[in-house]
């Protein structure tokens, strides 16, 4: 992996593990996952299933947007294309 | 410090970029390197050993996610006790800002998990490939079996401690015994497995591969530690004054008759740098404050029989103006300080008072929206509340419960002592009744009182809504 992409992808992921982990405390410090339906059922996993899956659905979707803000912030030469 | 923030920015983007100079840092003796051992052991002592301790026939520290309640020791915590986390976090940055602008990097230096396992994974490489010298001639070398079995018993003994880190971690979740009995009988869960493997797998990137990056890129606190320096934070300094011009010399001959300061350029402040910089170029943020550098080169002074503390905590104004260690103590007690210790004293007297006024029962009302208010015989009118009552407490606990606030208002179908079982909550369906001809419609306002018949000073009121229709 080139240091680029290293570097794209630790900016990608980082910031938004911690802002997944500050999601997930908020959220669940709040609501009981046995209160939650999902798709007009109760939630029927584990508590650390629901936990888990949280995290990992609030990591995602803070990485997609970590991966918009970097795509945003491409220079209008890195979009243009190169003339060779 | 202003310059420090401005080669920060740039120094981060270009490195983000360029090619990472592997760090070797060479291992160091003296006192805070003594410090800094102290504290690996004081905090990992607590944290591999803390989920082993019973209390009341549980582990005594044991976040439980399953039953979304917190032990900590004595105490049962529940999701409605989220002020006292909140507070906790508080006290915790409160700490972290005065610590810093007295001393600068303290926590990075000395207490940061990223620090302490780095310390100990250092220790481990040393421990088989040997000190800086051996290690960088070991990867410069072509393959060989001695080689392979230094390289791979180091990484077998990372793993086996990152693991046992992770399952340590998973222990506070999920009760650790339950966790090592599914381990030894496979039956553990695919989430706990996916855990321990996730935080195992972290300690082992953060601590083996990536070290000094996570500091310099990864860390929010390194990003904004600047705005907490002021003139009289005590940072680890280099006496530019003292060791310029810098040079070697012959050993026992008087660098100042030579034109020379007393650096003997010797570079091992740079060596024991665990972020590869060098001090001598003034204060980085990429400094973690480790003292290393302190350390080793009041060595190299003892051995070339000048003063120690050429490197040393200072201030800037006391390298400008040459104060003395009185001067420096002086200013600790600034305004800044004096008002960050005020504030954070507060708010621990609060929290401790909150700790301790606790009460270890709860009571909330839930009206039962189907049935509002319907006639009950004997000319009663009648609402229906389900009532949720918590004991907090680990032991079982009676209490009486009456309701108030109306002429006439009874409970109908409670018993006269209700026992709560230790930590929990249970939810009670009420009826409440009071005569008709006493009442007009709409909602009057009543109160439900909740007493422990143990204690009756320990009384809970709660107000709830009943409706004449
Ligand atoms: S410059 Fe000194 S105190 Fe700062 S990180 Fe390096 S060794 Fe530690
Ligand atoms: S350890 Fe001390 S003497 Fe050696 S180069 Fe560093 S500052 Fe100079």
């Amino acid at each position: 992996m080139s240091e680029w992409m290293k570097s794209r992808l630790i900016v990608i992921l980082w910031p938004s593990f911690l802002m997944a982990g500050m999601a997930e405390v908020v959220f669940f410090t709040f609501i009981d996952p046995q209160q939650l339906y999902l798709l007009g059922r109760p939630v029927h996993f584990s508590q650390t299933a629901t936990y888990s899956i949280g995290f990992i659905a609030f990591w995602l979707l803070c990485a997609a947007s970590s991966a918009a803000t970097l795509f945003f912030m491409r220079s209008s030469a890195e979009i243009n294309p190169q003339p060779d | 410090m202003a310059d420090a923030r401005e080669t920060d920015n740039q120094d981060a983007g270009d490195s983000l970029y360029a090619v990472r100079q592997k760090v070797y840092p060479r291992a160091v003796t003296g006192a805070f390197a003594t410090a800094r051992w102290a504290m690996v052991w004081i905090t990992q002592l607590v944290f591999y050993g803390l989920c082993w301790l019973p209390w009341n026939d549980r582990q005594a520290v044991l976040f439980h996610l399953g039953e979304r309640k917190f032990y900590i020791f004595g105490w049962v915590f529940w999701p409605q006790d989220v002020f006292y986390l909140s507070i906790l976090l508080i006290i915790s940055a409160y700490s972290l800002f005065l610590f810093t602008a007295v001393a600068g990097r303290l926590w990075c230096g000395f207490a940061c998990p990223q620090t302490v396992y780095t310390e100990i994974f250092l220790w481990i490489e040393k421990f088989f490939e040997g000190d800086r010298a051996k290690r960088m001639k070991l990867d410069a070398q072509e393959a060989s079996v001695g080689k392979l079995w230094r390289k791979s018993a180091k990484y077998v003994a990372w793993i086996a401690l990152s693991l046992w880190t992770g399952i340590t971690f998973v222990g506070y979740f999920t009760p650790i015994r339950e966790i090592l009995h599914g381990l030894s009988s496979l039956t553990l869960g695919g989430w706990e497995w996916f855990w321990i493997f996730f935080y195992g797998g972290f300690t082992y990137l953060m601590a083996g591969v990536m070290r000094e990056q996570v500091c310099k890129f990864m860390c929010p606190y390194a990003r904004f530690q600047g705005v907490m320096f002021d003139p009289d934070t005590l940072v680890i300094t280099y006496d530019e004054e003292r060791g310029e011009p810098r040079g070697s010399r012959r050993k026992g001959s008087d660098p100042r008759s030579q034109g020379l300061g007393d650096c003997v350029d010797c570079g091992i402040c740079v060596q024991v740098c665990p972020t590869g910089i060098d001090i001598r170029k003034g204060l980085q943020y990429e400094c973690i404050g480790c003292a290393a550098c302190i350390d080793a080169c009041d060595q190299v002074m003892d051995k070339v029989g000048s003063p120690r503390g050429l490197i040393r905590y200072s201030t800037e104004n006391a390298i400008k103006q040459h104060w003395g260690g009185r001067d420096i103590l002086r200013h600790v007690l600034r305004p800044r300080i004096l008002i960050y210790s005020v504030v954070l004293c507060i708010i621990c007297v609060t929290f401790v008072w909150a700790l301790a006024t606790r009460t270890p029962l709860r009571l909330d009302v839930i009206k039962d929206r189907s049935i509002i208010s319907r006639e009950a015989e004997g000319g009663m009118i009648e609402n229906v509340y389900v009532l949720n009552l918590m004991n907090m407490a680990e032991s079982d606990r009676s209490v009486q419960l009456a309701v108030s606030g109306l002429p006439g208002v009874s409970l109908d179908g409670v018993d006269a002592a209700i026992v709560m079982p230790p930590a929990r909550n249970q939810s009670l369906p009420v009826r409440v009744r009071v005569p008709m001809d006493e009442l007009e419609k709409g909602s009057h306002r009543i109160w439900f009182e909740l007493r422990a018949v143990d204690d009756p000073s320990l009384l809970i009121r709660e107000k709830a809504v009943f409706i004449v229709r």
